[in-house]
């Protein structure tokens, strides 16, 4: 009854501040930017999505005029490129880099020139695409004098062939963006980031919580009331904790509104409790540790900074020596949570450290917390 | 962060496909029947997590959700590539979970690869064979790859105004600081306008922020990263540093506590490393003029050679200048009111108004 009412007093500080309920609003924004980021730049890097928004007619491949209507210029629009026609290699090479993604030439000596633009935002596409019009057309060049029968040559052109068979086709799963660069980029950063940010943005709020009390004169009543040293640190953590986590749930309800399922719910909701109560026991600790304010913020930040490398540099490094290692990271197994509808056992033993850590510093901090009251009382 | 950012550049660099995408290792379950081992090899490790199986144990892992896909390639792949005959393959795709894409890709990729190979091979034996001359492709590439110039470029400038965003601390401090140990009050009675305060706490912490970023260049410069025009690349971070601390003055200025002053800045800082990064990543998709309002998409283009326009550095330049003048005259009028700095405080929208000279000062409506 004392813990909660500790907690709703600290509960009530946290929805009085108006400008942590304005940071609330903004990581709806932040979450449909980071959506919207995800969604151009898939559609951007596919061949098939960007056919299927009729955006590939937006890629200009520059050629010269006497190929106007040749077999080549008809392989390239049959890939939906956008052809535009030069006096001269030399004229179109100057607009490669600029309006133009890729120039396809014939040498002299009938050898396909090809030049394109790295730089250039569709440059994944543009090649994939200039490349496969070019081979279509050296194929059928060869061909063209072999006397082979129409079906042999076929089988040259086209050698493996892929059926896909759709299982539990009416449980299907929708998904935004039916693209592995969307997936991948979705699961395997955004999401993580996303939860994770209501648990980064109340970091002020946590490092205020005791040097706050002892900056505005009020520590010493809280160290008297009947409350004991476990309760206290309880009663500072349990409401920010909860706001923390009620954000980030509603954030799994925004992603599943916005057709990124997350899967095993309620493991994740446990993984982001663990590592909610070890980031705020963190937060906590360094606030008994500080003398003022100031250092607190400023030691937080320190801890933000090392908590992003630890949290998201795994997700971007390919490490034989250190996969068993990354396998422990929370990230990592978010990914794999959120992702898979049926998840192993072995991730509860992933899990362990995570845990282990969080109670670790809670404990710390208790003890800190008893060790600060031995010295105040 | 220096030695993480160059490995990561070496490692896109080294890599074929260019893109910026997470390092997924076993992100997805693929089972597979491929006798002839051709295309198993062939499949990507580092994202799927591949199995040997045979159609029914495969079919019933799929079922259960333990696996995500099957792969089936026929028991004679040898035989019929070496009879120059089309190849059927096929993929069962979970369709319950968001990862069929993946595996969709990779398989496709894989079987692409493999085509190509074939094709080629094929195509090399004909031409041999009825001394076809003058088929060749040559391919070219000019120009640096969009990933490698985020992580170079993009990756650089952030790591040079970097030092302009860990200093709100300081400023806060020197402002909120004054309102929370009481002596903001004394600080008001000594014969300075409120312009010379907030100017001359500004012009201390920029000076700090000058001192780190030329030790950060220094290091950078020292770690071999190719900074052009380091000159003019210094100035432009350090006159960056004004507006940043001009708005972070605002937020000193208004604010009651190191709480909400704390929470103020990490709001604006992202909104002003938007305002920042946006334009430089749009300049890297399409090179615009407009794009250089943010010093940023400047200092990009100094320390990589390019040649700038006169208006391009005008137009930066004046943007830092008309935001430091905005921040500057709107804290010293914030820190100027009473009412503000030792409270009651009136609400945003009514300050804004205000300041606007929509409303009367001490108007109650």
């Amino acid at each position: 009854m004392k813990l909660w009412a500790l907690s709703k007093k600290e509960a009530q500080d946290i929805l009085g501040n108006k400008i942590y309920l304005l940071v609330v609003l903004v990581q709806v924004f932040i979450i449909l930017g980071a959506f919207g980021l995800a969604v151009a730049s898939s559609v951007v890097s596919d061949p098939a999505l960007l056919d299927q928004y009729g955006i590939t007619s937006n890629i200009k491949v520059g050629m010269t005029q006497d190929l106007q209507g040749s077999q080549l210029a008809q392989d390239l629009e049959a890939q939906k490129l956008k052809l535009v026609y030069y006096n001269s290699t030399q004229q179109a090479n100057q607009f490669l880099g600029g309006q133009l993604a890729a120039v396809v030439t014939i040498s002299p000596p009938g050898e396909v020139q090809v030049q394109l633009d790295n730089a250039n935002v569709f440059y994944q596409v543009a090649s994939t695409k200039v490349r496969k019009a070019v081979n279509n057309f050296q194929t059928r060049r060869i061909l063209h004098y072999s006397g082979l029968t129409s079906e042999k040559i076929k089988a040259i052109q086209e050698p493996v062939t892929l059926k896909e068979v759709p299982v539990a086709e009416n449980e299907k799963v929708e998904i935004a963006l039916e693209s592995a660069y969307f997936v991948e980029i979705m699961y395997g950063f955004i999401m993580p980031f996303i939860l994770l940010l209501p648990f980064f943005l109340a970091s002020n709020i946590v490092t205020d919580s005791i040097v706050g009390e002892r900056e505005r004169k009020t520590f010493e009543i809280l160290l008297m009331v009947p409350l004991s040293s476990t309760m206290v640190v309880l009663g500072k953590i349990i409401p920010i904790l909860a706001f923390s986590l009620i954000q980030s749930v509603a954030w799994i309800l925004l992603l599943d509104l916005l057709q990124v399922p997350i899967f095993n719910t309620l493991l994740m909701v446990a993984v982001l409790f663990s590592m909610g109560l070890g980031f705020i026991g963190v937060g906590i600790l360094i606030s008994i540790l500080v003398d003022s304010t100031k250092e607190a913020n400023s030691a937080i930040t320190l801890v933000l900074v090392f908590a992003t490398f630890i949290l998201f540099v795994p997700l971007f490094i390919k490490s034989g020596m250190f996969q068993g290692v990354f396998n422990f990271i929370p990230t990592v197994l978010m990914v794999k949570i959120a992702s898979t509808p049926v998840i192993g056992l072995e991730i509860m033993l992933y899990l362990l450290p995570t845990i282990v850590i969080s109670i670790l510093v809670f404990l710390v901090t208790v003890r800190s917390f008893k060790h600060e009251r031995a010295i105040r009382l | 962060m220096i030695v993480v950012f160059n490995s990561f550049a070496a490692n896109l660099e080294a890599e074929k496909g260019l893109s910026i995408t997470p390092s997924l290792t076993g992100f997805a379950t693929l089972d597979v029947e491929d006798q002839g081992g051709l295309f198993s090899k062939r499949l990507n490790p580092e994202i799927l997590t591949i199995r040997n199986s045979t159609y029914e144990p495969a079919l019933a892992r799929l079922e259960k959700g333990l696996t995500n896909g099957f792969f089936v390639v026929p028991s004679d792949s040898v035989t019929l590539i070496q009879n120059n005959d089309s190849l059927a393959t096929v993929l069962y795709l979970d369709y319950r979970d968001p990862k069929r894409s993946v595996i969709r890709q990779e398989v496709n990729n894989t079987n692409q690869a493999l085509s190509s190979a074939l094709t080629s091979s094929y195509l090399e034996s004909i031409k041999s064979q009825n001394n076809t001359t003058n088929t060749g492709v040559n391919e070219k590439t000019s120009g640096e790859s969009l990933p490698l110039q985020i992580v170079r470029k993009v990756m650089l400038a952030v790591l040079l105004f970097l030092p302009l965003f860990l200093f709100g601390n300081l400023v806060i401090d020197s402002i909120v600081g004054e309102k929370e140990r009481k002596t903001g009050e004394i600080l008001m009675a000594m014969p300075f306008t409120s312009a010379d305060i907030i100017l001359g706490k500004s012009v201390a912490v920029v000076l700090t922020m000058a001192l780190q970023v030329a030790m950060w260049m220094i290091i950078l410069l020292g770690a071999g990263f190719p900074l052009k025009n380091a000159g003019i690349v210094y100035l432009t971070v350090v006159l960056t540093a004004l507006p940043i601390v001009g708005l972070t003055t605002i937020i000193a200025a208004y604010a009651k506590n190191y709480k909400e002053a704390g929470i103020g800045i990490s709001f604006s800082y992202i909104f002003i490393v938007g305002i920042l990064i946006v334009p430089l990543l749009g300049y890297l998709s399409r090179p615009s003029p407009a794009a250089n309002i943010s010093p940023m998409t400047l200092t990009m283009r100094l320390f990589s050679g390019e040649t700038i326009a006169p208006g391009d550095i005008l137009l930066s330049f004046a943007f830092i200048l008309i935001l430091s003048l905005i921040s500057y005259g709107i804290s010293i009028k914030l820190f100027s009111r009473d009412d503000v700095v030792f409270g009651p405080r009136p609400g945003i929208m009514r300050l804004t108004l205000e300041l606007m000279g929509l409303k009367k000062r001490g108007a109650l409506k």
